[in-house]
This record gives C-alpha cells, structure tokens and sequence, in this order.
C-alpha cells in the first residue's frame, strides 16, 4: 500500500544528458541516489538530485516542468528510449519511481528531434508546434459572436471522439518517439478535433493545408506509419487520426480553393 | 489564386501518397506475377504459354512503362523522405525502447527491404527477361504461336533454380520483398486515410496475409525446383 | 488611498448593460493606434489577448512558458458555471449571482458578481462555437453536473479536463491573433517589474528566461493576468511555476492588494507521501457527486476500510450537512476534514486523510457508468498512490488550492494604478472569502471575453496618454533596479537552496496562516517571516549564470516574493477579526465550529498599500454593500 513504502528506498543510478546550450556538444554523466522511495515521482527524484548539486556548487540539472499532473504537457524526458518513460499512458510526472527497482541504472535524455533544438540539459525548444497552431489550429469565430451552444446539436459520439483528439498535451512526445522526428500525430489530432465538429467544418481545407504546409517548413519528418508516436503519447491519442489528416489533406487537394501559402503572409 | 497540385503534392503527406499510389500498383502487379509463376506446376506447355501470351500482347508495353514509372516516383520519393526524415531526427538515443514504445522491425526497414527490393527487382529483370534465350522445341520443333516464336521461359527457370546459390540470394530477396509488404500494404491505407476502427484489425491482418502469401507463393517455384 | 469601486448606478440587472453603453468607446480606426501588454496566458489571459486583437488592438503577450497552453489554467479539472437552467432545475442569472455571494460569505462586491452571472451564459456559446468539445447528451445537447455549494446542476464539463479544454479555445483563439500579426507572442519572458510613467502603467521589465536578457515593452496600458500566489505554501494544487511575482512587483508599484489572508483550502486532494513531496494533485470536486467522504467513527479503527461495518462508519457531511451532504461547499467540507482529523480520527499511516468512497456508487450505477464520469481521475489517482480506486476508497486531504485575495480591482477590473488592469484570479475581486467549484473558469473567461474589451476602450478613450517609449528615464530606472535584484541574489552564495527556503516558508505558512489561523499563531508568523527573509538573503546560493537559462533564479526571485507576501497575508489574517469562508480564525467561531462572520466590523475589503521596504503596508478599507442579497449566515445544513 502506497504511504507505507516510507520505510523501503531504492538506491538508483542515473546517466543524465548534460548539455551546456545548443551550439556545444552534450554528454551523459552518472550520478547516484541511495535512498529514493517508491513513492517518489520521477521528477522528485530529480529535484532531490538538484538539490544535492546546487549544495555542492554544481549546476543543477535543468528539465521542464510545471503542473506536474500530467496535463501542461511541459514535462519531457526520455528515460532508457522511452519518451516519459516505460508506462503507458503516463507523463514523465506521473511516473512514479516504484516502476523501477533497487539497483537499477537509469538513462535519461532530452527528446531530440531537428524541430527540437536543446536549450540546456533536458530542456528542448517545442515552440514550434505552437506555430503549426497558428497556421490553423482554431475555428474563425470573434468573441461575442456565437448563437446559443445548444444552437447545433454534436452527438455524444462525436463529441467523445473530438475530445479523444483534444486531450493532446503538446508535449511532443510524439516527435520525440519517432525515428523520423515527425509531428503527424500531434497535427493530426489538433486537426482531428476540428474536422469531427461542426464548428470546424467552413475552414477544414485551410486548416489542414496550412497547418500541414507549417509542420513541414519547421523541420518536422515524414509519417511512415510506425506507430511508436501513439505508442508513446501520454494521453493516448490514436493513429486513426492521422488517416483522418491523411483523408482531410486530400480532401483539400482535391476539392478546397485554399488560397495563402504560410511563408506568403 | 488557390493552390496548385503540386504545392499539395510535394509537401510531406502529398509525397506520402505517391509511396502509397505507387506502393499499391506493385502490391497488385506482384501478386498477378506470382499467380503467374504458379502456372509452372501446370507443367512446362502452360506456362511458356502463359508467358508467350503476355509478352506479345500490345499492351504490355504500357503495362510496363506503367511499372516502370510507379517504381520509379516509389524509389525516388522514397529516398528523398529518408533523407529528409535523416535530416529532421539527426540523433536517436543512447538506448533502444524496448518494444512496446518501438516501432515494428518491418516498419524501421522499410528502406532497406526496399532498395535490396530494388536491386533484385535490376537483376531479376537482366537474369529473365533479358537473360539466356532458349527456344521452345516439342518433339524437335520450335513451338510457334500466332506466327511467333514462342521462348522456353520454363528451362531457364528450371536452370537457375538448380543453382543453390542462387536459391539462397532469391530466398533472401523474397523474405525482404515480404517484410516490405509487410508493413507497406496496411500502411498505404492509413496513407490514404481508409481507416476504421471497425476496420482496422482486418486491414491489418490483410496486410501480413498478404505479405505472408505474395512471398510464399514466389518460394514456391525455386523451392519445389531444387528439392525435387 | 482612494478605493473607488465606480459600481454603476441602477438595478442590479441593469448596472452592466448601463455601463457598457455609459463606456467611451475607441473607434475601430484607431484601435490600431493603441498597444496593450498581457502579462500571462492562462484563461484570463489567452481570452483578453484575443478579444482585444480581435477588435483591433496591438498586443503584446508574455508567456513564461515555451507555449501559452502551459498555463496553470490546464489543469482546472471539473467544469465550469453558467446560468443557462438547460436542466429546467430552477438556476437563473439571479441564482447564480446568490449562491457565488452566499458561497463567498459575503465578502465579494455584488455588482461585480452579478456581472458574472450574466457572462456565464455568453461564455459557453462563445466556447462552444471556438471548438471546445463539451459532455453532450446522446440527444447532442450540452451535458451538466452538480457542483458544490449548489442545489442545480449548472457546471458545463469536458471529461475531467475542463479548464484544459477552455484554455485550449482561449488559446487557440489567440494564436489566430498570433497568425494574423495582433498579437505578439513574448514567450520564455517573466515579467519582473512594472513601469509607471506619470502615475500611469506603460510597461513591464521581463527577462527572458532563456537567454537571461533583461527587456523592456512599453505599451499604453497593461494587464496582468498572472494567477495566482497559492505557491506561498510551497505545497499546493498550483503548478509548480505558478508565482506572485507580477502581481507583488505591481503591489510594490503602487497597486493595493486586497484580501490576501483569503486562501481556499480545497478539500478533496491527494495526501502527502512524504518529505520530498513537490506538489498536491486535487481530485476535482465532482466526485464528490458520487463518493461518499467517511471516518470511522473509533479513531484506533485500523482495519482496512472494506472490512469496517456501515455503522462504524461516520459520513460526517451528511450526517453535519444532510440537505447539501457530500456536495457541501469547499471551506466547509476542508474544516470538517481537518476537525475530524484533530480529533484523531484521520485514516492512513499520517493519519491526515478521510477517506472518499466510491463503493456504493460502483454497487448503484455499475463501474462503467463511474468510469465513463471520472475515469481519468480515478487513473490519476492510481498512478499517484498505487492504489486502485475501483477497489479501495481514495484518502484525501484538503490542500491549497485558490486564492480568492489578489491585486484590488474596481469594476472595470482596474488597480489603484491607473492603466493597470487585473484578470482571473490574480485580482480579489468575484470570490469573496471562499470561491465555489467551477467559478474560477467562469471568472477568467468573463474577465478575459467580455469585460476587458469593455472596460479597457474605457480607460483608453477617455485618458490623455503621452507618447511613451522604452528609451523614457523610467523604463531605465525600473531595468536597472531589476539588474541589480538579480545580482545581488546571485552573489550572495551562500548554501541554501531556493527550495529549502521555500519549504520552510510553507510550513510556516501552512502551521499558522492555514486551515486555521489565531491571533497567536499569526503573531509567531510575523516574528518568523522577517528571520526567514534575513536567511534567504544571507544563506541563499544560486550557482551557474544569470546570462542563461537558470531555473534556481528564477526559482529564487519568486521565493523572495512569496516571503514578503507571506507576510502581508499573515498581517491581514490578524488584522480580520473574524471567521469567513476560507478564512477561519479559531477564537471567532459559532458553538458547533462554524465561521463566524462580524459584519459590523468587517463587511468590507481590506486594500493593502506598500509602504517601503522594511516598512508595514497600510491597510485600507472599501465598504462592500449588500442591496440585494441580504447579509446572512450562511447555512448548508
């Protein structure tokens, strides 16, 4: 039972990706924990680790962080291969170290993607995915403009479906686990949740053009299908949603009069 | 002024389609081929036959600068989405993700499968249909077909699946053209969008059965060659 | 000081729909010509961004995240108010209005409450038409829920992940302004200082947290909308980046900052594990819909919950609370949890947690039903303690959760500092002493949607502003003053952490400013803090460089900040002396432990100013006047 682990801690071994700023090269150094309870998520382990360095006069090390429940997405590492780790379905701050034994030696790097640059340590730049936001992420509605919201009925299906799709986080675990640095599933979802209501369905060709014309000019790769993004995303968001960006792109190719490339503005 | 096909057809989807488009044309072509090959169980007439008739009939040729072209756009759009997704994920990380968060070995090697593919795909047509021509005789004397002579396609197979190491390298090959289709077949439907949870698992399936069929099918004919 | 409210005159019903037409306007035309800083991007913030780049404006909006969608406006989890009576449950605008006074203990302006209730219902539209993916019915209408504090079911939900999904709208809107060049997005930049010009705001020194460069924007007006200082008990349901520092460094400019003693403790959070705890995750109040919250009734009962008896269980909300129950109002159902625990009876090996019991649900509904209500809850909480909450009852505490005190606001959401505006939760204003579940959604977004858009052409179009840019004197003044706080911090090395320190304050804090404050307890706070604040600028090290990304740093800065503002809150808490809401004084109470309220002395807002460094703030007083809703004690048995 949880609370009563109090008594039981675990020594781990830790290499931790350890890098200046983007333009020096990084490494991975070793540091040792010796009593690191069950109870402990990932991240305390971490700040228990800073703690211990800053008191040494070491530099601490930096990782993004913030509600540390699982929902602002800021969290980000990849420990031993895994984006947020070996569970699934669980950010790197809801990975509790009881997913780990006594003894065990821990790799922990940042996600690496080209779209991604380092800032420091474990702190990478996930600001483009906000720009593929921009490009068409919304539906054009001004404030003050709306009929009443039960003015269209959606069906509790539907409406289930988008909010499967709207629960992404945009923590880029997506990019971060596929081999191609590709941000399909994140775009696909952000897409998805549109196409499936109503409100989205005057601007779908626009939206899916111009978000897909942003993801490509921030360095993100090509989906190959391998399906490692869904396998790693925290929130679960499924691959059918990138056949649904997949369908809406060609949709839009063939049948949209999308005018505005994203560089001409 | 609206956006021209080729703004949609070089972005990253747009290019994902023509793996697709191409991708399917040649999963259809290898399955007729390998119906094809079966017809050597039929016994040596039927399939010189069979190949005489496709050979000679005038639209083969547009069948085959058909292939040609589709392989191409497949090879090329292929290579140039490696390069690119090399460039967009520069480094991968110090220790590999244990299966359940990886990709499928298929899926990672499509590049691979696919240029060994390809490279067997040069050969296969300079050892066949370009290779060694043996006429093809009944009772001393040359079969001849609507005025035309027909070739006897059946002893150069026999030939070179007498060999073992050429056995081995089509074996290979025909593994890797599996693994290929494989992944390839069920992802040229996500490609294209036709994905349906209702759907999924039998697309799915349909993928590997086909991958499993098209590259038993092709073993076949070496393996009952050399064996018997 | 002079603290005028400037409530329009007229009917209750009347006052906003008075003052939007009594408000001068800009012209669209020369909208453009204004500029707007937002400091913050949560709902509040997100929604002002938008709807002023919408009508034109030039907005410049500082994120200290890498993406507005960070904000702590994320992790809100239940719903969201509105007065729509879809549910044909009796609710109207007018009841809304009621139960937010009453949930508030009175201690809110009834204008400003009133005007939220109006809002709620805009509100909705206007996210459903941005997109926002609300529980639907099978029939494809809206879906509701019961909240606390309420007897209709008003709350609008997407799954557990409400406050997720409307600042996904908020933010989604603003990125369209982004897109379309009316919104400058400023992201990695916290704001350090405001720049007055005349008495007036006109901008905001940041550093940018990556490269550390120290920066100044001048605008014609500014909006913090920055949230708000719950992390001054370093334990609480607030994010870990989530900080007073705009809303202190405005105070120290001249901005009064009312009611900071207000805290809401929520009561449904998961307990503390131990000494390395970093954060408390809340379980959203509507569980408690379903759970039922229990102790048992002998404190030395330590068999596993399944195995004690119903009749050695004590629901003690039902049994002290029977027409509200389970659903009692957060204040209320945090005090009873913390009075049962005194008593001994608290459950689990701290013994500070009771227990909130899904079983009769799961018997009544069956688990799909509770799972397709609360199943990403029910995860969360497995995934925190390792315990599955389909078997076994959850154990929850209350912990910090909301502040209800902020930067004083005048109806039209502006600080005693002319052109300083104040949104969400970081100005006092809607909440009075004790907020109710799903209000502070609402607040953010009428704040952000349809009062600022109002309010802000207002101040714009009828005050004579000066051409002003960052190369005046003062945006010199105010940088250098931020450089040399940044220095001075970094030179001192001394040995304690950031961290440490910040732990220290929060149990201070937490033993004597919490749940329950007393004269005494409040005095000690006072005698510690400045000893605290002595160690921090004596004992505090930062390594590394202030010219990079450095999180102590910027940890530290915001430290700094909490200790000072613990202080002023320990002050006010002293100087209120009474019971309401959140604020619960143990010499004020009624004979069965509940808040008593001293309406003759204290039905007013304390508005405190900033006297000097060193120096007690002084505090001030608005008169709050009750027209409509009559001054009662408040009952929810």
């Amino acid at each position: 039972m949880a609370g009563n682990n109090n008594s039981r801690t675990m020594r781990i071994n830790l290499k931790v990706w350890r890098q200046q700023n983007e333009k020096v090269q990084g490494n991975l150094v070793d540091y040792t924990l010796d009593s690191v309870s069950p109870d402990m998520s990932f991240l305390e382990m971490f700040d228990v680790l800073n703690e211990q360095l800053v008191k040494k006069g070491e530099e601490p090390v930096a990782f993004a962080h913030d509600c540390r429940e699982g929902i602002c997405g800021s969290c980000a590492m990849v420990i031993d291969g895994e984006p947020h780790g070996p569970q699934t379905g669980t950010t790197t701050c809801q990975l509790h170290m009881r997913s780990f034994s006594d003894g065990d030696t821990i790799v922990v790097e940042p996600f690496r993607a080209k779209a991604f640059p380092v800032v420091k340590d474990l702190v990478t730049n996930r600001t483009a995915l906000d720009r593929i936001q921009a490009a068409g992420g919304y539906v054009t509605v001004s404030t003050g403009n709306a009929p009443d919201g039960n003015a269209i009925p959606i069906s509790k299906e539907i409406a289930d479906l988008a909010m499967d799709a709207a629960a992404c986080i945009q923590c880029g675990a997506c990019v971060a686990a596929c081999r191609n640095g590709s941000a399909m599933l994140f775009v696909s979802a952000k897409v998805s949740q549109l196409a499936l209501l109503p409100q989205g369905q005057a601007e779908r060709d626009r939206r899916v053009s111009r978000m897909v014309w942003q993801m490509d000019e921030e360095d993100f790769g090509s989906c190959t299908n391998m399906g490692s993004c869904a396998a790693a995303c925290p929130k679960e968001i499924k691959v059918e949603n990138i056949a649904r960006i997949n369908r809406e792109y060609a949709h839009a190719m063939l049948f949209g009069r999308v005018s505005e490339r994203v560089s001409d503005e | 002024m609206s956006q021209g096909i080729l703004k949609y057809m070089s972005s990253s989807i747009g290019r994902k389609y023509i793996m697709a488009v191409s991708g399917l044309v040649w999963v259809l072509f290898v399955l007729t081929h390998m119906i094809g090959n079966l017809l050597i169980f039929a016994g040596k007439d039927a399939y010189n036959v069979y190949s005489h008739k496709l050979i000679t009939n005038p639209l083969i040729y547009l069948a085959e600068a058909a292939l040609v072209i589709f392989i191409g756009a497949h090879a090329f759009t292929g290579i140039s989405l490696k390069l690119r997704n090399n460039r967009t994920k520069p480094t991968l990380y110090a220790v590999t993700p244990k299966s359940a968060k990886g990709a499928s070995l298929s899926s990672k090697s499509m590049i691979w499968s696919g240029t060994i593919t390809l490279v067997f795909l040069i050969l296969h047509l300079v050892t066949f249909k370009y290779g060694q021509y043996y006429a093809y005789s009944k009772d001393g004397a040359d079969v001849v077909l609507d005025g035309i002579k027909v070739r006897d396609i059946h002893q150069l197979v026999i030939e070179c699946f007498e060999k073992p190491g050429y056995v081995a390298w089509y074996g290979i090959c025909l593994v890797l053209v599996g693994l290929h289709l494989y992944h390839g077949v069920a992802s040229s439907f996500q490609t294209l969008g036709l994905n349906h949870p209702k759907f999924n698992n039998a697309i799915k399936m349909f993928g590997w059965a086909y991958a499993i069929v098209v590259a038993l099918g092709f073993l076949a004919v070496p393996l009952y060659v050399f064996i018997f | 000081m002079n603290l005028d409210s400037k409530i329009p005159s007229g009917h209750i019903s009347e006052k906003w729909t008075n003052h939007q037409f009594e408000s001068k306007l800009v012209n669209p035309a020369n909208r453009r010509k204004f500029s707007v800083i937002v400091v913050g991007t949560g709902l509040a913030g997100a929604s002002a961004s938008a709807s002023l780049a919408e009508l034109g404006y030039n907005v410049k909006t500082l994120c200290i995240h890498d993406s507005p969608r960070r904000a702590h406006s994320i992790a809100a989890q239940g719903g969201i108010n509105a007065a729509k009576n879809y549910q044909n449950d009796g609710d109207s605008v007018y009841r809304l209005f009621y139960d937010t006074i009453k949930g508030g203990d009175f201690r809110a302006r009834e204008a400003n409450v009133h005007r939220l209730a109006e809002n709620s219902v805009k509100i909705i539209d206007h996210c459903v038409a941005l997109g926002v993916p609300f529980a639907r019915e099978y029939g494809g209408l809206l879906a509701n829920r019961s909240f606390g504090g309420a007897q209709v079911s008003r709350t609008f939900y997407a799954r557990g992940q409400t406050g997720q999904q409307l600042l996904l709208g908020a933010y989604s809107a603003m990125m369209r302004q982004v897109d379309a060049k009316k919104v400058e997005l400023l992201n990695f930049r916290e704001m350090l200082d405001l720049v007055l010009v005349d008495g007036k705001a006109r901008g905001v020194i940041c550093r940018n947290v990556l490269t550390g460069e120290i920066e100044s924007h001048a605008a014609d007006a500014v909006i913090l909308a920055t949230g708000g200082y719950g992390n001054v008990f370093y334990l609480s349901t607030n994010a870990k980046w989530s900080n007073a520092t705009a809303i202190w460094r405005a105070h120290k400019r001249g901005a009064a900052f009312g009611n900071p003693c207000f805290t809401q403790i929520h009561p449904t959070c998961i307990p503390v594990s131990g000494d390395y705890q970093s954060k408390l995750t809340l379980m959203s109040e509507s569980l408690r819909n379903d759970g039922r919250v229990w102790v048992p009734k002998n404190g030395t009962d330590a068999r596993s919950p399944d195995l004690i008896p119903e009749d050695e269980r004590d629901y003690y909300l039902e049994r002290i609370y029977p027409s509200f129950g389970n659903l009692a109002p957060r204040d209320i159902a945090s005090r009873a949890a913390k009075f049962v625990c005194d008593e001994g009876r608290g459950v689990g090996n701290t013994k500070l947690a009771v227990y909130l019991d899904f079983a009769a649900a799961i018997k009544r509904d069956g688990r799909p039903v509770i799972e397709g209500k609360y199943g990403n809850l029910f995860q969360m909480y497995e995934k925190i303690t390792g315990e599955n909450p389909y078997k076994v009852p959850m154990r929850i505490y209350p912990a910090v959760h909301y502040t209800m005190g902020g930067l004083w606001v005048d109806y039209n959401l502006q600080s005693t500092i002319p052109g300083l505006h104040v949104l969400g939760e970081a100005n006092f204003s809607d909440h009075g002493a004790n907020r109710l579940g799903a209000s502070a959604l609402m607040q953010g977004l009428s704040d952000g949607y349809f009062v600022i858009p109002t309010t802000l052409a207002n101040y714009l179009g009828s005050t004579k502003l000066d051409k002003v840019d960052v190369s005046h004197q003062a945006f010199k003044d105010a940088r250098a003053g931020v450089e040399q706080g940044i220095s001075r911090m970094m030179n001192i090395k001394g040995g304690k952490t950031a961290d440490e320190l910040h732990r220290k304050l929060g149990k201070l804090m937490w033993d004597n400013c919490g749940m329950a404050r007393n004269e005494q307890s409040l005095n000690k706070l006072l005698e510690e803090i400045p000893k605290l604040r002595d160690e921090f600028w004596n004992d505090l090290r930062i390594p590394g460089d202030a010219a990079t990304l450095n999180q102590e740093l910027e940890r530290a800065g915001r430290v700094a900040d909490f200790i000072e503002l613990g202080e002023l809150m320990a002050r006010d808490a002293l100087e209120r002396r009474e019971s309401c809401g959140g604020h619960f004084r143990t010499e004020f109470q009624t004979q069965d432990n509940e808040a008593q309220r001293d309406d003759e002395k204290f039905c007013h807002v304390a508005a405190w100013e900033y006297q000097g460094e060193g120096k007690a703030a002084k505090r001030n007083t608005e008169a709050l006047n009750f027209e409509y809703v009559k001054l009662a004690t408040r009952s929810y048995k």
